[in-house]
């Protein structure tokens, strides 16, 4: 779109248009590949950019980015940024930058600088090159401190621009993601089993056991080895967006962008059956998120415009709707992370607009909003016990809300008066999911992709000279001189990169891990490379 | 020009004056001169004297020869009058007409319009311009007017044909480019309308002024559609005015680019196949150009790609070893007395061109023309070969080959070397078309063209290919320095100067380092290391020689049949050949990738195959002879070497390998139960 909103741009092959949005006609067609001597091959506009100038940004598959005045017809400047292929293209706000992604990995800032120092004319110039990717960079955006870049290395990479970065802080450092930050496995605490979530399909698990038990570090013999139960490949060509199993393992439901499927899974001795429940009530749009309550009775499905809508589960295998939950002031936005009481009685549902909204589901009334904090939500889970909702904020912060009593806990005054730890703030990955103790209260646990925590409201918090991972100094002091190193945040790293953890009872921790080489090895070589001798 | 080396000089006799451009008639080429404006030259590359060539006088004076591309060289006389030069040659004597009376021709030009030659010219008389325009074969005639522009003249044209219409280009002394469209009528038109005086209208497509200062243009030529190029003087208010070579858009009235010319020009500009040809001090400097498509954007210089219309390179004809061409400029006349002295004279041939005859079937013209003149014969030869490409052309050569290689066969003083070698260069050719050519070679020892058949033919039976080996072998250094052996298989690798000891500092990137040398041969002492080192790196061959041999690695042959004949090479030939093919192996493992740099150098399969192939054939003769000795161990020694080295990179694979198997295995550990202690 040009800014004011009055043209459209097009990118295709050979070619590029210019929609006026008014007429809907085609109102210039350029052709891009004219000065191309090998003008045999095609060349794919691949990413397109409408400046405010009228100028016409287009990315294509020779590795060029040209300038076009689009009313003439003529090509302002052209950039030769790549031998293969330019592939994505974004602008800064003020319309100075440009960061280019290339089939190689590499990405390349344009920035419109003058040609003479003070002079008025103004040209692009390509000025930083980045290799943060071994693949295809096939989304960048350019915000107002840094180029952020996604490659098919199943990487993001938030590289800042070190002369918009102010002062040391978090804005200020590389930083690469490798996992989505939404939850990819669920787990079915009573039935042992875990869902995994791929792209095109879901694997059902049950988990190994043992008899034994050891020390610290020990890798226990297993007694019953772990067990894949199911695959379940999705139709057609869409990815799956978001899948749950239920507590009881009996229901798995996913949702793709336009399809909801819900199975009943059973399994009687060694023999596993799936049947696909038949009815399902149709949505439009699907879910963003399922969930389904401790009971295992009804499905939560995250909707559209702050939607949550209830199925009642049914047996032998149907479903039914029952009730659509919607804040009573309305919203834009979709439901994304929903978390229901183990009692049955609450549902809390955060929308795109980071609102936190609970309802009473015996009444299936609007309970309350959580006072607004200006950032997203990354997990939160009610208490079985106290029905207090435990908030993770993107920015690293906790809050703790209790619902009953609609406001803030005491512990969580606390801890905001107090502030939570220097190195735990720093942390550059959003805890994705949270989970509780129900023999110990006090527990929380939460986890990102490097580190799970032991949250323990009983002990006192840290301040910002004490360690803040400190089991494994703790390990090495006496039992009595423990005590006084004691902190709330029982921090263990010993798992990476962390998919998924939960708690399956008292004594039994569940731990997924990717390892990352196990699908870089994967991923086809970007370039064939030789081997030497003869 | 890539050479920078002259193919070619002629000279007239002392006291005679060339009068006008020679030209080349591109479908005998044969070159074309007029001296003593009356006196015309036709010769071929092979003649070397110029006054021994074909030669006939005219009765009146040539103005300028044009050659056309499909339509044969265009006379154009003095008075006005057109001939071609087939017509002109059955009568040289015949009457030229004049058709100007008192206007002198200022410049003419030659197109092909359709089938028919269009000569352009134009004329001058009393500051009035003419421009006629003739077709020789139609004999017909246009005169026009140009129409006259106050207080300034032309000084230069120079036009184009597009959609039967001439575009006449004028540089006027106003600094500015006209353009004149003068019609192509057809011919029945014509006659009604001859009386009268046609006017021709002008107008203006260029200024040559740019920011103030203003071209002084000299000569103009037209580069593509949009874009012109003229050389003259650049005159700056306040500043020394400099020569230089311009492009300019006409769409946009741009400058496009400029390149001074400090050491000043003859004023002329030539421009052939998008290079420009000028005489910049006393050299003729060759400028690459490019025109890009015009658009606003390269126009006013936005254009950001490397593709600017830019000079980019000049050729420089001082750098030749050889001054004649730069003499040439200075002073003709001494130059015809050297060139006489240095060149040896060969055999004049035929100085008749034949008559052009009807078509005939190739066996039937072949027969016919078996005991012409060599002259006869060979142009005949050709005229076949240029014919439209037949289904049967490779036949057709093929039988072209073997009448000549039968007439050399008859006549032992006849061989045909640079048409052979022209053949073979320029045609699809086998062995087995023309089986005699080869034998035919040999017997006259043409190594280039034994070099030219074996990179070529697909299907060399292995005795002739032996045959060719053992007479690359056998011939002396000294004669191949006299032979134009193609070397660039060889020229990218081997070490011309061979004493140079300095040469030798280059880094070996693989395999043979001076350690692992002197592990290899524990019990040597150092000097004899030395020794043998030198041996490894200097070529045995010289760079013909070595060519040729590397045309015999590229043939194709069976061992089994090769085997046999290669048992009977002479020894001290057979370790020669290993020597050289051991020095091939050396450098080929000198690099990475393990292949020699250059075109159609050997691979180092193709090394290792004949190496293979020569030892077993000669292995009793190789270990008897003492001198073999030396080399044999040599060898042994760096195979060893190289067998180590590649060795312990297989091992170093291998441990690779296997650590990435290990890690696998430890990452496939995918489920375990641990005990967690978290206080």
């Amino acid at each position: 779109w040009h800014p004011s909103g009055s043209h459209i741009v097009a990118g295709s092959i050979d070619f590029f248009r210019v929609i006026d949005v008014a007429s809907g006609q085609t109102v210039q067609r350029i052709m891009v590949n004219h000065q191309v001597e090998k003008a045999k091959r095609e060349c794919v506009v691949w990413a397109i950019a409408f400046l405010s100038s009228g100028t016409v940004v287009t990315a294509d598959s020779f590795g060029r980015v040209q300038f076009w005045d689009w009313e003439q017809g003529t090509l302002a400047e052209s950039h030769t940024v790549s031998t293969s292929a330019a592939l994505s293209l974004a602008v800064s706000e003020k319309e100075d930058s440009i960061v280019v992604g290339t089939s190689t990995g590499a990405t390349y800032q344009l920035q419109l600088l003058p040609v003479k120092l003070g002079g008025l004319e103004k040209r692009w110039v390509r000025t930083k090159p980045f290799q943060f990717h071994s693949h295809d960079v096939r989304a960048v955006a350019h915000s107002s401190t840094a180029l952020i870049s996604g490659g098919l290395d199943a990487q993001l990479v938030i590289r800042p621009l070190m002369e918009k970065v102010q002062k040391k802080g978090y804005d200020a450092v590389l930083r690469k993601f490798t996992f989505p930050h939404r939850r990819l496995v669920s787990c079915a605490r009573k039935a042992r089993l875990l869902l995994f979530q791929f792209s095109q399909y879901l694997e059902l698990w049950r988990l190994g056991s043992t008899e034994e038990t050891g020390k610290d570090g020990e890798v226990l013999p297993l007694c019953r080895m772990p067990e894949h139960l199911v695959q379940l490949k999705s139709k057609g060509p869409e990815h799956i967006y978001c899948s749950c199993v239920s507590p009881c393992g009996t229901w798995v439901g996913y949702s793709t962008a336009s399809r909801f499927q819900l199975y009943r899974v059973r399994c009687d001795g060694d023999g596993v059956s799936l049947r696909k429940v038949p009815k399902v009530p149709k949505m439009l749009p699907p879910a963003y998120q399922l969930q389904f309550s401790a009971d295992s009775e009804s499905l939560f499905v995250a909707s559209a415009r702050g939607c949550v809508h209830v199925f009642q589960l049914l047996e032998p295998g149907g479903c039914k709707h029952l009730h659509t939950l919607q804040p009573p002031s309305g919203c834009s936005e979709a439901v994304y992370l929903l978390a229901p009481s183990a009692d049955g009685h609450w549902l809390a549902a955060v929308s795109g607009d980071w609102a936190i909204h609970i309802y009473n589901l015996k009444c299936f009334k609007h309970h309350c909003v959580v006072p607004t904090y200006d950032c997203a939500v990354s997990a939160l889970a009610i208490h079985p016990s106290t029905n207090n909702l435990v908030i993770a904020y993107s920015d690293q912060q906790l809050l703790e809300f209790s619902i009953p009593e609609k406001q803030y806990t005491s512990w969580s005054r606390a801890l905001q008066s107090w502030g939570l730890h220097r190195a735990w703030l720093e942390r550059d990955s959003p805890i994705t999911h949270i989970t509780f103790n129900p023999k110990n209260p006090s527990h929380i646990l939460l986890h990102d992709t490097y580190l799970l925590c032991i949250l323990d409201k009983s002990l006192p918090l840290p301040d910002d000279s004490a360690l803040l991972m400190n089991q494994s100094a703790l390990k090495q002091l006496p039992e009595t001189a423990r005590k006084r190193q004691l902190h709330a945040f029982k921090i263990c790293k010993k798992f990476q990169p962390l998919l998924f953890m939960d708690l399956l009872d008292e004594n039994c921790l569940v731990v997924v891990e990717r390892p990352i080489m196990d699908f870089k090895t994967q991923l086809p070589l970007p370039v064939q490379q030789k081997k030497f001798g003869t | 020009i890539s050479d920078q080396k002259p193919l070619g000089c002629w000279s007239v006799k002392h006291g005679q004056i060339l009068t006008c451009p020679v030209v080349c008639n591109f479908e005998t080429h044969e070159y074309i001169a007029v001296h003593d404006d009356k006196v015309l030259r036709i010769w071929k590359d092979e003649d070397i004297n110029l006054d021994k060539a074909f030669k006939a006088t005219l009765s009146a004076d040539v103005y300028r020869i044009h050659s056309l591309p499909q339509g044969g060289p265009v006379v154009l006389f003095r008075g006005g009058g057109v001939r071609t030069l087939d017509v002109l040659l059955e009568a040289p004597q015949q009457e030229i007409e004049n058709i100007i009376s008192g206007e002198a021709i200022r410049w003419s030009g030659a197109f092909m319009e359709g089938q028919q030659p269009v000569l352009i010219f134009t004329t001058e008389k009393d500051g009035d311009f003419f421009v006629y325009i003739q077709k020789p074969k139609l004999s017909s005639l246009h005169r026009y007017k140009l129409e006259q522009q106050e207080s300034a003249k032309p000084l230069c044209f120079t036009a184009h044909i597009t959609n039967q219409t001439v575009t006449l280009l004028c540089l006027y002394s106003n600094d500015s480019v006209y353009h004149v469209l003068v019609p192509l009528q057809q011919d029945t038109e014509e006659e009604e309308e001859e009386e009268k005086e046609e006017i021709l209208s002008k107008s203006l497509l260029l200024n040559l002024s740019v920011s103030g200062a203003v071209l002084k243009g000299t000569s103009l030529v037209v580069l593509d559609k949009d874009h012109v190029g003229v050389l003259g003087s650049l005159a700056a208010p306040g500043k020394k005015p400099t020569e230089c070579l311009t492009i300019w858009n006409t769409k946009f009235q741009t400058l496009q680019t400029s390149k001074e010319l400090p050491l000043g020009t003859s004023g002329q500009l030539w421009c052939y196949e998008e290079k420009f040809f000028l005489i910049h001090g006393k050299v003729l400097t060759v400028i690459l150009y490019k025109c890009e498509t015009s658009s606003l954007a390269a126009a006013v210089g936005k254009l950001k790609n490397s593709q600017t219309p830019d000079v980019s390179l000049f050729l420089n004809w001082n750098t030749l070893e050889d001054e004649e061409l730069v003499v040439s400029f200075q002073s003709q006349e001494s130059l015809a007395l050297k060139a006489e002295s240095r060149m040896n004279l060969r055999s004049r041939r035929s100085t008749v061109a034949g008559e052009q005859p009807a078509p005939l079937s190739v066996g039937q013209l072949l027969i016919n023309y078996k005991n012409a003149s060599a002259y006869v014969f060979e142009n005949e030869l050709k005229k076949v070969m240029a014919r439209a490409p037949t289904p049967d052309l490779q036949a057709t050569i093929g039988s072209v080959v073997t009448a000549l290689t039968d007439r050399c066969k008859g006549n032992p003083k006849y061989y045909p070397t640079n048409f052979l070698q022209q053949i073979v260069e320029n045609h699809e050719l086998s062995y087995s078309l023309c089986p005699d050519l080869m034998a035919v070679a040999l017997e006259k020892k043409d190594m280039p063209l034994l070099q030219m058949c074996l990179e070529r033919f697909p299907d060399i039976p292995e005795e002739v290919t032996y045959t060719c080996l053992k007479a690359f072998l056998s011939i002396s250094e000294a004669q191949l320095q006299s032979l134009d052996v193609n070397v660039d298989s060889v020229i990218c690798y081997i070490d011309v100067e061979l004493d140079d000891k300095d040469v030798k500092t280059e880094i070996v990137e693989n395999g043979f380092s001076s350690e692992m040398d002197q592990d290899m041969c524990d019990t040597k002492i150092p000097e004899e290391m030395g020794f043998t080192r030198s041996r490894g790196e200097s070529c045995p061959v010289g760079l013909q020689k070595a060519a040729l041999l590397n045309a015999v690695l590229h043939s194709a042959y069976t061992e089994t049949f090769l085997l046999p004949h290669l048992k009977n090479l002479p020894a001290q030939q057979a370790i020669l050949f290993l020597r050289y093919l051991y020095y091939l192996y050396v450098k080929c493992s000198e690099k990475v990738n393990t292949t020699l740099p250059g075109i159609r150098s050997p691979t180092i399969n193709q090394i290792m195959d004949w190496m293979c192939l020569l030892l077993d054939a000669q292995f009793t003769v190789m270990v008897m002879l003492p001198e073999a000795k030396e080399l044999l161990s040599n060898l042994h020694k760096f195979v060893r070497a190289q067998v180590r080295f590649y060795s312990e990179l297989n091992k170093i694979e291998g441990s690779l390998r296997e650590l990435q198997r290990l890690n696998h295995l430890r990452e496939s550990q995918t489920y375990s139960i641990e005990v967690l202690e978290i206080i």
